[in-house]
This record gives structure tokens, sequence and C-alpha cells, in this order.
């Protein structure tokens, strides 16, 4: 009788094991879903660090938008310049040039240099500390409490006395930053170069009423426009870089920098990574310091007591 | 009548007094890993309640068919080799785990292709979790809870048929539900609240999912007052 047993437990297992083959078999045939290979061969070729960068949900959404023809193949900011040109390839489409986009924030206050500054005790969100009057003077400036550090997947960005500094070697350029920022001063930028030029403040005040709520605010007084007129615009008393003329030339560089001495406020600063070529190009000219991140404080000094 | 109650009551004690998730501690992994947000939640919920109806169905069918002691087909195919008083002996319960996760398997892997082919829309919001959960523990232990039900009990009569075990089996699917849901629900709220440092992260979400825990025993005795409030008292029933 144990025989029996062992004996049908082995059949029980050894029939359900047919059946069950047998419908999935006919199932995989009979429900065939015809998946493009050409979504299979751009997963392969992407990142998969499903940032969102490129405005799609994950690198799955994004790479059957590319396939049914509904978004470009050089929106993968992570990727960059080489998973564009190898969706490129997959999909049959040539590529013209396409930038790292990077953020650029458009704040240069520290605390110190930040006027009329309270404490605040509210949610340490700058979301929240956005809808409070009164927290600091300049309400178009970085808050410095880091819904931007937080937002950020890559550890790329964090808060330095109080003013959000992107971390250049660790952004992948997805864009969540700039998303949550509730002043909206960080910009996705296209990087032409591996040092670009940035208006660090974001104040569109005149400029009597900037001077009253910060030490370093640009006041609109447009030498940079007069120095270099192609590369510099000044809208809303705050001077704006045309990135379509910006490039990586010389005399782009000769252009820039002049203006950058000009600059009453010091407000002209080059973000990001200097090449060899970049740092030759501007070897005898005078630039601001770029600030380096010393990557101490998080938040703001004022401290949550209930 | 009775019948009806006695659904009744399977239904309300599985989905709120003893819910698989907070009272018998089944199917924790999804329930602390999905929770982040309610949408997807919900999702999880809705896919965990249809693969396990599905798993019942397909446990009770094997359990009564093939591996209780005195199963039909056990019984015809051991007739072949014994006695037939010997054949009405033979138990294969010992199988049910491997053959629950086996059938399980199958099934959500059919139904997955299933649903690609024909809804689309469907596979998209909750194919996904499907492979998943197809061996959650909560699954199983719906599984095994009704085989006790069926095999398990004393008199033949009491034994469990399909319309209970589904009861059951959709009902806890619904209690994961609920209890995944509120969770989702509080720890989309705590991402708002400033939390101690040394309670951030996984230590807080224990000590809501506890607190959760706590809050369903409030159910406790529900089902049994239901049940008197519901079956009239015998005397009078004697008195008539």
């Amino acid at each position: 009788m144990i025989l029996v047993a062992i004996g049908l437990s082995a059949v029980t297992l050894l029939v359900m094991a047919m059946v069950m083959s047998y419908i999935l078999g006919w199932a995989n045939n009979a429900f065939h879903v015809e998946v493009d290979p050409r979504v299979d061969a751009t997963m392969k070729v992407l990142p998969g660090a499903n940032c969102g960068g490129c405005g799609f949900v994950g690198c799955g959404d994004y790479a059957e938008a590319v396939v049914a023809g509904k978004a470009a193949v050089n929106k993968c900011t992570v990727g960059g310049e080489s998973v564009a040109k190898d969706i490129g390839n997959i999909m049959g489409i040539e590529v013209g040039a396409s930038f790292p986009y990077r953020p650029i924030v458009h704040c240069g206050a520290h605390y110190d240099e930040r006027l009329g500054r309270h404490e605040y005790r509210g949610e340490m969100r700058c979301a929240a500390a956005n809808l409070v009057a009164g927290v600091q003077g300049c309400t178009y400036g970085c808050l410095g409490i880091g819904d931007c550090t937080r937002a950020c997947k890559f550890d790329a960005i964090h808060v330095v006395n109080g003013l959000a500094k992107v971390d250049y070697d660790k952004c992948v350029g997805c864009g969540a930053c700039a998303e949550v920022c509730p002043r909206n001063i960080i910009t996705i930028t296209p990087f032409k170069a591996g040092w670009m030029m940035a208006v660090a403040c974001a104040n569109k005040d005149a400029g009597k009423d900037v001077t009253a709520v910060c030490t370093v605010g640009c006041i609109g007084c447009k030498a940079c426009e007069r120095t270099a007129k192609n590369y510099f615009k000044v809208v809303d008393n705050l001077s704006t870089i045309n990135y379509d003329a910006y490039n990586a030339s010389e005399e782009c560089y000769m252009d820039l920098a002049a203006a950058c001495k000009k600059c009453p406020r010091s407000r002209l600063v080059f973000v990001g990574h200097p090449t060899a070529k970049d740092l030759a190009a501007v070897a005898d000219k005078e630039l601001p310091e770029v600030v380096m991140a010393d990557f101490k404080t998080t938040v703001d000094d004022t401290e949550w007591r209930g | 009548m009775n019948y009806i109650v006695d659904i009744l009551l399977i239904a309300i004690s599985a989905a709120l007094v003893n819910n698989f998730v907070l009272y018998y501690f089944v199917g924790i992994c999804p329930f602390i890993g999905v929770s982040r947000r309610v949408d997807m939640a919900f999702g999880m919920g809705c896919a965990v309640t249809f693969v396990i109806s599905i798993a019942a169905i397909l446990s009770w069918s094997i359990t009564v068919f093939v591996l209780a002691p005195g199963a039909l087909v056990t019984k015809w195919a051991a007739g072949f080799f014994v006695s037939a008083q010997e054949a009405a002996q033979i138990d294969l319960t010992i199988l049910c785990y491997l053959v629950y996760i086996f059938a399980i398997a199958s099934a959500v892997q059919f139904v997955e292709m299933y649903v690609r082919k024909f809804f689309p829309p469907l596979y998209k919001s909750f194919g996904v979790f499907l492979p998943l959960i197809t061996t959650n523990c909560a699954i199983l232990f719906a599984c095994l809870t009704i085989m006790s039900k069926v095999v398990g009990v004393d008199n033949p009569a009491d034994a469990w048929d399909l319309g209970r075990s589904l009861t059951l089996a959709v009902f806890g699917g619904v209690g994961f539900t609920i209890a995944i849901v509120i969770m989702a629900g509080i720890r989309e709220e705590l991402d708002l609240c400033d939390i101690p440092k040394p309670f951030k992260g996984p230590a807080i979400t224990m000590i809501v999912a506890g607190i959760l825990a706590m809050a369903f025993m409030g159910f406790t005795g529900v089902d049994s007052g239901l049940k008197n409030a519901l079956t009239p008292p015998a005397q009078e029933d004697v008195q008539k």
C-alpha cells in the first residue's frame, strides 16, 4: 500500500507537469504577442536607471515610445550622445550633435550674502518654506532647505552654506531637481562645453530692490550686454545668456571672460568641469573662482523645535 | 439561510477579523515592499485578490479530487493495485506544498499570457505584479487553510465546498487590499512628517505596521457576535 501511495504521488506530479506544460506551451503560441524586436534592442542599449529624465515613466516606456516613433532617440540624458547614437543605429536614424543636459542653479547667494533672512521653524521643505512670506528677503533665490537634494537619486546636488550646489561628477541630468524646486531656479541647460558660463541669480526686481535683499544679486546694469552683445541680454532686470549662440570656441570665451570682468556683482560664473582645452583657452584671463563644494551642512542652521 | 450566514461570517472573518496580513502575518513582503504609493498598493491588492481566487479554485479541486484520503481520482487509480478498502485510505496530502505551488505558478503564468494578449491596458496596470505574487505566502496560506477545512474536519459534512473556499479567498484578498492601501496611505503621509532620525525608513514602517495590526485586533469578536445575532437561538426553534 505504501508503494502504491508513493507511485500515485509520482504519477500525480508527473500528470500535473504534463498537463501544465501542455497548456502553457499551447498558450504561449495561442496568446503570442508580437513585440517589436527593436524594443528589446533599445532596452539593452539604455542605461536602465529608470530616472525619468526623458519624460517617460522608465527606460521600458521610453524604448516603446521611441520604437513607436513618439519620442526622439536622443532623449536619454543619462546615456547622452553614445546611447543616442546606438538607438539611432537601431532605429536607422542619423543623430545630429546632442549635448548632455545638466542643471544650473541660478542663485549665488550663501547665507551670509542674503539679507532679511529670518528664522524659519516650519516644516523643513523648500516647498513649504516658499509658501511663507519673509523666510528671506529675496523671493527668487535658493531657500537652502534642500528639496533638490532629496529629489536627487544620484546624490549629485547638495546644499552648501544655504545654496544648492550641483556635483557635476555625479549628475546625470535627469532633471528631478529642476522639477522639484518651488522657485524654479534650476534650469536644465545643454552643456555645449565641459564648462559653462551661467548667470547665478534669478532676481527680476530692479537693482535697488535687489541690493536691499542680497549682497551679490544681479542688478540688471547691462554691463554684460554692452560688453558681449551676442551672448547676453538683460530681460526683466536680469542678465540671461543666449545658449544658442554659446559655443566652445576661443572667441566666445574671450567675450565671456570680458563680460565676466565687467560684471560689478560677479554674477557670471562658470559651472561644470573645465576640460584641458577650456583651461588653455582662458589661461591668461581673470575669471571668478568656481566655488568647490564642501559637503558639510544639508539643512538650514535653524533647528526644528516643535 | 444557514449557508448564507456561513458565507457572510467567512467573508467578514477573512477580510477584517482574521486579516491575512495583520492577524496571521502572511504576505508581509508585498505589504512592506509595494506600499509606498496608494495606486501601486491598490494594483497589488487587486492582483493578489485575483490570483488568490484562482489559487483557491485550483487548490480546492485538487484537494477534493486528488489529495484527500478517499478522493475520487486517487481511489479509482489505486483500485487497480489494491483492494477498494485500502484504496480509500491512501492519503496524498503530504504533496500539498509541492502541488499547490506548482498549480498556482502555472495558473498565474497562464493568466498573465491571457491578459497580455486580450486586455493590454489591464496588463499594463497590474501585469507587472503578477509574477511577483506567484508564490506569495498569503496565497499559499489561503490554499493551506482551505485544505485544512476540507481534509482536517472530523465530520465529513462540515468539509468546505467550493463556495466557502472561494469566499475565504476573495475576502482574504479584499482584506489584504484594505491593509496594504491603509498602509500606503499612512506611508505617503509619513513622507511629509518630521520623523526622528533613528526611526526613519524601515523602522517607522515596522512600528506603523505593528500599530495597524493592534488596531485590527479591535475587530476581534465581531464574527462571533454576528454569528449569535444572525443564527436564531435554539430554544425558539423548539417553541415553534
